[in-house]
């Protein structure tokens, strides 16, 4: 009986196991619009308005926790704040003139109006919810293809980009954020134009990496960057428009053993608090 | 575990509530740098009452769920389960639980177990971006999140697959209604019949 008992465990055990295997390897081999993708969304889609329900419900308390969280940590940085504002205030005597002329400041202010984007359509969104692992930084937002929403579409906050669009269903939208392993963003330094590429580092959600493709001109401490919005005659453009705020360089390390320096960007959105967003729609590809 | 439509069903609400709870709430909610798990908590807290193959089963399909309302690769989440679950079935099938520490400890312990092992997962499929070592970190945190989150969890599951659970009623066929053991309260007993 007990062998009996042993055998049958086992036997469940290894049909489990087969089962996650072959789901794994269906789901990397296949395309986006093949069946277990295509099952996936429509459960997705089924589910998607008991999840949103819950999240709203949820919200008071996340709130409540958030304040909570946001309380503790201000009475640490007070103090850093408040250095850091001096400093800051000595700096932005030298720096605006400089900044004005590569007219980044001025892209900034606009892309929060929404100016610079005259050519998206912008999308409010809520965040419904989130992946719990750092390995893959998705969230999902409460807008999909009825609002307009389309993959590849840039996702935005007031503090800059966050990530782009992966999957829409009717109501709900997917969207692989900057910090995801699998994100890329083509970014440039502000004023300055050495480019290269944005991407997460696993682990470490308030982190980025950037890679230099143009590494002529060197890059600082500080120095922001935005993306590169990039289009060639042959039709190869990037996902994302040009000059929305990305971060700012917190680190450079220069080369040693590496082929090249390791520059550690952080991001201007927070991405670890996210409840409001916006996805910038367009008919074509951004 | 005496496994009816009824427990079936029970086990089938603590699921989807969980993968709810999880998805919009805990996954928003930072702490100490990361985010707390409770799907492990959960899987390992039905794997510890209803052993192996409860786990592994409530495993498998608390993190298909998972993938499916949060767009994950299919698999991964539901491999990372199956083994905490199981675990903590073979646990329950093999040791008494003597004490009311070792299901928080335990609990934390296939957490981060769970967390390696999607992390491990991911790393082999391949991820283009480098890797900080503070992924280390979030698989620590995961795990003392998780002992805080199964000192309520794992006596609410408890609560609800009560009349499943062989101990209890045994238990309540010993002492009778309305009167309590002291230290049964994990006091289950080696090789009962699991699922």
């Amino acid at each position: 009986m007990y062998r009996k008992q042993v055998r049958r465990r086992r036997a469940i055990l290894v049909v489990l196991v087969v089962a996650c295997l072959m789901l794994i390897s269906i789901s990397i081999s296949e395309a986006e619009d093949g069946p277990l993708h295509s099952v996936q969304t429509g459960v997705s889609t089924v589910l998607s308005p008991v999840g949103e329900g819950a999240s709203r419900a949820l919200k008071p308390v996340r709130d409540l926790v958030d304040w909570f969280d946001e309380t503790w940590q201000a009475r640490g940085e007070n103090e850093d704040l408040r250095d850091q504002v001096a400093k800051l205030r000595a700096e932005l005597l030298d720096t605006q003139d400089a900044a004005e002329k590569a007219g980044y400041a001025d892209q900034l202010d606009e892309l929060m109006s929404d100016g610079d984007l005259s050519g998206y359509t912008a999308v409010d969104a809520s965040v419904t919810a989130r992946s719990p692992s750092l390995w893959f930084e998705t969230i999902k937002i409460s807008a999909g293809s009825s609002d307009g929403v389309e993959r590849n579409d840039a996702v935005i906050t007031k503090d800059g980009l966050i990530g782009r669009v992966s999957r829409v269903t009717g109501g709900t939208s997917e969207v692989a954020l900057i910090t995801d392993g699998e994100s890329g963003v083509a970014a440039r330094v502000a004023g300055k134009g050495p480019e290269g590429l944005v991407s997460g580092v696993v682990g470490n959600p308030g982190r980025l990496d950037l890679s230099l493709i143009q590494g002529e001109k060197e890059v600082r401490d500080g120095d922001r960057l935005v993306t590169a919005g990039f289009s060639t005659e042959n039709g190869l453009s990037s996902r994302y428009p040009a000059d929305i705020p990305i971060g700012e360089v917190v680190e450079t390390i220069p080369a040693e053993q590496e082929q090249r320096e390791q520059v550690n960007v952080k991001p201007f959105a927070d991405l670890s608090d996210l409840t409001e967003v916006t996805v910038l729609t367009s008919g074509d590809s951004a | 575990m005496i496994v009816t439509p009824r427990i079936v069903l029970r086990l089938v609400l603590i699921v989807f509530v969980s993968v709810l709870l999880q998805v919009g709430f805990f996954s928003q909610v930072s702490v100490l740098g990361s985010v707390a798990n409770l799907l492990p908590v959960v899987v390992v807290a039905i794997g510890l009452l209803g052993g192996a193959v409860s786990g592994a089963v409530t495993g498998f399909c608390t993190g298909l769920l998972l993938d499916a309302m949060i767009g994950g690769t299919p698999g991964l989440a539901s491999l990372s389960l199956m083994a905490a679950g199981y675990l903590a079935g073979r646990w329950r099938e093999g040791y008494d639980i003597v004490s009311s520490l070792v299901p928080p400890l335990l609990t934390g312990a296939l957490t981060a177990l769970a967390a390696l092992i999607y992390g491990a997962l991911t790393l082999t499929l391949g991820v283009d971006a480098p890797v900080s070592v503070l992924a280390l970190r979030e698989v620590v945190i995961q795990g003392l999140l998780g002992i805080v989150l199964a000192v309520p969890v794992f006596p609410l599951v408890r609560r609800i697959l009560r009349p499943a659970l062989v101990d209890e009623s045994v238990r309540a066929r010993v002492t009778g209604p309305g009167r309590s053991t002291r230290g049964g309260t994990f006091g289950m007993m080696r090789g009962q019949g699991s699922l």
